[in-house]
């Protein structure tokens, strides 16, 4: 290290409450858990919050007892019908804005731990089909079969039950597990029988196979189709139609009972939560992207975390297994409230304007300002994008300076190479490209004799400058080379790469210098051969000039 | 307080995201791995990118094991395994280290060794860069050559002796993350995997990948045109009463083929199967865009032959039209998938930890899939049953968290 940095080595003190947003099973789990390690807890819940939660593992009484041991925790303090409306500051010290029953309370906290539920509706419309007393949604069987006058209508009257899964959307296994259940349940009641009318059966999940082979080997029929099969409803009467092509006919059914898939989706909420607290909105209106690089339970910013159906659809075992991954975040984080951190960029307090350019393109939202743009050191993690996007040139890095960097170009541009080897420079992101680089090296694959390899902290980080730089100090080529789409770690910085790559093109035309000099490319860490060959063919390519 | 010591068996993903959670918590951990590499089955993928990152997580473990050895508080243990147990408090153990190693304090990764015996499976390539030494050997392989072998390092680095040797250590908790064992294909004999040339299995897959950057026909290296993939080969198999759905061989199968397609649309390819199960959250999405792309066909197929050209034939029965059908493919791959690691016996007598009727370790929890009827004793990863490497370090992380909560660290 060298002095410099040693100098912007500074110990922090961290808010050490955690907020919860979301009061169902995994939101009160995770408060509990909190609570029992020392850190106050603010729970932030809504009236309707654990409206559907899985209850294969708890029963129906799982969550009232968890919520009196939630109501019984002094550390805990419970903010009913709340919701978030504002949140500003950076981890360690974040201040949270609700609406909580009409009032506005303001909090502080060290982090937020993100924890809404699966929300689920029936899709008997999809159907074309009226619900009633014979075309029953999947929870409303489910508690049939769990009330004695249920089974006794049931199995009694020896029914007949279909269902319908897997048509009106893809389904999952959490889904495909309450009707495995439910058929088993129905199967086992002398005399009733269970039609499954099914798509794709999602047994992805431990168990479920075995599941559905006990439920066939008790007589429940299954119908694998493509498309879902002619279901008509006529008052109480019911008849399901599909056309099997070996046997070449009709197969028609006449059931008791319909039973109809629900679906199980994204709470609504964390679309305005994702915008308020500046983290990604992933797929189907999940919090976070799939972001490999990091673990499952962070987001894009430091100190926010996202556990349970908030993320992803999943059952409560796993629900809870990202409660306590998120226990080891918190305490990696806030620990005992003290913290020794490295600044990884810092702001020239002499050159910024203000403009907020830095705040507006960090990905990780580590900028906030007093007078001057200033950086979190235990939010920010030192991608270098604000430093290339900063109109002033007010950021640097403390481990990839512009000086640094400018002398390292020199120095790559002046190596010495066989007499005809073009000299190639190749910007790595060290995430990605620079890892395949020096695996191509050490795996003896064949590279450019001219190469040399300038290691950046994220492809975001390579400034017009450095390109035109290089080839303007005797590279032949240049080469960017950052993570995939959507293997960013830091979310846009190969986006922001894209385009200065496109700028530099522009600018290459004007000053006349061939548009084949210059390269991006994307990569992943263990592509050690596509390095090689990507390299090679730029060598190929400005030989034959 | 005084530092806690544990142990991790087995160096996969799972066993290096524990290590590295109980190392950032400060714990001294002792990662102890069977094969001369760290990294497991999943060091080996290849990138399923298309123009985009298609979230395969093969990526993610090059990182974590980056992670594992540059962390301070973990001792690394190659070609070691666990030689006895005992109870004592916490766990006094014995290690067992292979007769043949290379000293990773003398290894300066030049790569000698291994020019010198290519061929001969005697010296094998870790996949990783990250992977010191980047050269082991497989003791199975080794023949009366040991001195000559022990010869050929200039630095001296190849320790080969008569015995194993052994070493004691003790520790306040155990992780059992030992991971799978691939099905063996040749356990489906009309598939005639082994015999002929171009039938391929998962992993055969990522080595041709890895090696070719495209898929490879291994008769003769050339570019497949026409490829197969048939799913659920050896798991939810009543007939080997493999009742179970390995989770990931749709997931990578799909994967590698939008990736193939991508960088070739030429290809042909079809895929053959019972179920599709998901690939994660944007499965919906993903899912409409194969099979724009490729072909599903809703059946197992019943056998396969060679013709001519070292082309095979596939025959089936189409469930769509309702009668046999037989079509030829350049290259067939049999996504093979998770089975119980056959090492799991001995560490279930050894650990007092039970198995399920399947042969994967057995939890004693219904909430909590790390937590072992014994003592101090977590699973991690596939041990436990099949996943992902994304839900393996989710387990990972969840095992770390059980033994800190053991060890009273917290609570
Ligand atoms: C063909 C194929 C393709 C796949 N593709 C993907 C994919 O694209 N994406 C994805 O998410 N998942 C994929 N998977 C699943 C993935 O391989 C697993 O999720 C992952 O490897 C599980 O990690 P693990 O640590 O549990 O086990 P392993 O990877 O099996 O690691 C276990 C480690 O323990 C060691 N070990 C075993 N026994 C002992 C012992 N007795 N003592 C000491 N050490 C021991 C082993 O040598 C090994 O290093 C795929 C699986 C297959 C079969
Ligand atoms: S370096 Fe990256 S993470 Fe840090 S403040 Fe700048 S843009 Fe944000
Ligand atoms: S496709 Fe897989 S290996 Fe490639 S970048 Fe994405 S997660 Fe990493
Ligand atoms: S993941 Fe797909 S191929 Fe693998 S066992 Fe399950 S259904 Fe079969």
């Amino acid at each position: 290290m060298t002095t410099k940095q040693q100098n912007q080595v500074e110990k922090i003190h961290l808010e050490t409450t955690v907020a919860v947003i979301g009061g169902g099973y995994t939101g009160m789990a995770a408060a509990k858990t909190l609570a029992q390690n020392g850190y106050p807890v603010i729970l932030a819940r809504q009236e309707n919050d654990g409206a559907w939660h899985d209850t294969s593992l708890t029963g129906l009484d799982g969550l009232k007892t968890l919520e009196n041991q939630v109501a019984d925790n002094g550390p805990i303090d419970i903010l009913s019908q709340s919701t978030l409306i504002e949140a500003v500051g950076v981890p360690g010290d974040f201040t949270l804005t609700f609406m909580s029953e009409d009032r506005r309370v303001e909090k502080k906290a060290g982090a937020v731990v993100v924890a809404t539920d699966l929300s689920s509706s029936p899709l008997t419309f999809i159907y074309g089909l009226t619900p009633c007393a014979s075309v029953v949604s999947l929870s409303e069987l489910e508690s049939l079969l769990a009330s004695e006058t249920g089974q006794k209508e049931i199995g009694d009257k020896k029914k007949t039950i279909a269902f319908l899964v897997g048509f009106a959307h893809e389904g999952n296994p959490l889904l495909m597990q309450r009707v495995l259940e439910s058929v088993r349940k129905i199967v086992e009641m002398d005399g009733c029988t269970a039609y499954v009318y099914v798509n794709n059966l999602k047994v992805a999940e431990d168990g479920l196979e075995r599941l559905y082979k006990q439920g066939r080997d008790n007589g429940a029929i299954y119908f694998k189709l493509q498309t879902a099969p002619t279901v008509i409803q006529n008052n109480g009467d019911l008849r399901i139609t599909f056309y099997d092509p070996v046997i070449r006919n009709n197969i028609e059914l006449s059931p008791d009972i319909v039973v109809v898939e629900e679906s199980l989706v994204a709470d609504q909420q964390n679309i305005s939560l994702a915008e308020i607290l500046r983290i990604d909105l992933g797929p189907a209106g999940f919090l976070q992207k799939e972001n490999v690089h990091r673990l499952p339970v962070n987001t894009n910013r430091e100190g926010i975390f996202v556990v349970g159906g908030g993320r992803e659809i999943q059952g409560l075992s796993k629900s809870l297994a990202d409660v306590d991954n998120m226990l080891l975040q918190v305490r990696q984080l806030i620990g005992g409230g003290e913290k020794t951190v490295a600044a990884k960029a810092v702001v020239d307090r002499e050159k910024c304007t203000i403009c907020l350019t830095c705040y507006r393109c960090c990905p990780h939202a580590a900028i906030y300002w007093d007078d001057k743009a200033v950086i979190s050191p235990a939010a920010c993690q030192g991608c270098g994008i604000c430093a290339s996007e900063c109109p002033m040139d007010a950021i640097q890095l403390t481990d990839f300076t512009d000086t640094e960097m400018t002398s390292r170009i020199r120095e790559a541009a002046a190596a010495e190479t066989k007499a005809a080897a073009p000299k190639i420079i190749a910007f790595c992101c060290q995430n990605s490209a620079f890892e395949a680089g020096t695996a191509a090296g050490l795996f003896h694959y064949d590279l450019p004799a001219g190469l040399q390899i300038i290691k950046i902290p994220c492809a975001g980080k390579v400034d017009i400058n450095y390109i035109l730089n290089a080839l303007v100090e005797g590279a032949d080529g240049v080469i960017v080379m950052a993570c995939h789409t959507g293997n960013c770690k830091s979310e846009s910085g190969n986006t922001y790469a894209k385009w200065r790559i496109n700028d530099a093109y522009r600018k290459l035309e004007q000053i006349g210098i061939p548009k084949n000099r210059l390269e991006f490319a994307t990569l992943a860490s263990n592509m050690a051969s596509d390095f090689a060959r990507i390299v090679i063919d730029m060598e190929k390519r400005i030989s034959q000039k | 307080m005084e530092t806690k010591n544990v142990l991790v068996i087995g160096g996969g993903i799972a066993g290096m995201t524990t290590a590295f959670e109980l190392a950032e918590a400060g714990l001294n951990v002792h990662l102890v791995e069977k094969s001369g590499f760290l990294g497991g089955h999943a060091i080996q993928y290849t990138c399923k990118a298309t123009a985009e990152c298609l979230q395969c997580g093969a990526c993610s473990v090059e990182k974590m094991l980056k992670n594992v050895i540059e962390s301070g508080n973990i001792t690394i243990h190659l070609s070691t395994e666990v030689e006895t147990i005992e109870r004592s408090g916490g766990y006094a153990l014995t290690l067992k280290k292979s007769a043949a190693y290379i000293d990773p304090a003398k290894c300066t990764n030049c790569g000698v060794c291994y020019e010198k015996y290519k061929g001969t499976g005697i010296i094998a390539q870790g996949y990783s860069k990250n992977n010191f030494p980047l050269y082991a050997i497989c003791p199975e392989k080794l023949n009366n050559d040991a001195a000559a072998l022990k010869s050929v390092c200039p630095e001296g680095a190849i320790s080969i002796s008569d015995a194993p040797s052994f070493c004691q250590i003790s520790v306040d908790a155990v992780i059992i993350a030992s991971g799978f064992a691939p099905f063996d294909a040749r356990r489906k004999g009309t598939y005639g995997y082994s015999r002929f040339p171009n039938v391929v299995n998962g992993l055969d897959l990522e080595r041709i990948k890895r090696q070719y950057g495209y898929l490879a026909r291994p008769s003769d290296g050339q570019p497949a045109k026409k490829i197969a993939f048939i799913q659920c080969v050896g798991s939810r198999d009543e007939q080997l009463g493999n009742l179970w759905c390995s989770q990931v061989c749709c997931p990578y199968a799909l994967r590698t083929a939008a990736s193939v397609k991508h960088k070739n649309p030429d290809l042909d390819l079809t895929v053959f199967y019972m179920d599709i199960q998901n690939t994660g959250k944007s499965f919906p999405v993903f899912y409409e865009t194969c099979k724009d792309n490729i072909r599903f066909i809703r059946s197992i197929p019943v056998d396969i032959f060679p013709i001519e050209n070292d082309c095979l034939n596939i025959r089936l029965f189409d469930e769509s039209e309702g009668t046999p059908a037989m079509e030829s493919f350049d290259l067939v791959v049999l996504s093979t998938g998770i089975m119980p690691n056959p090492d799991n016996q001995k560490l279930s007598e050894q650990m007092a930890a039970s198995l399920d009727t399947d042969g994967f370790f057995k939890h004693a929890d219904g909430l909590d899939r790390t937590a072992t009827a014994a003592e101090g004793v977590f699973i991690a990863g596939t041990a436990q049953g099949p996943k992902t490497i994304a839900a393996s370090m989710v387990q990972a992380g969840q095992a770390a968290s059980g033994v800190l909560k053991y060890l009273g660290v917290t609570k």
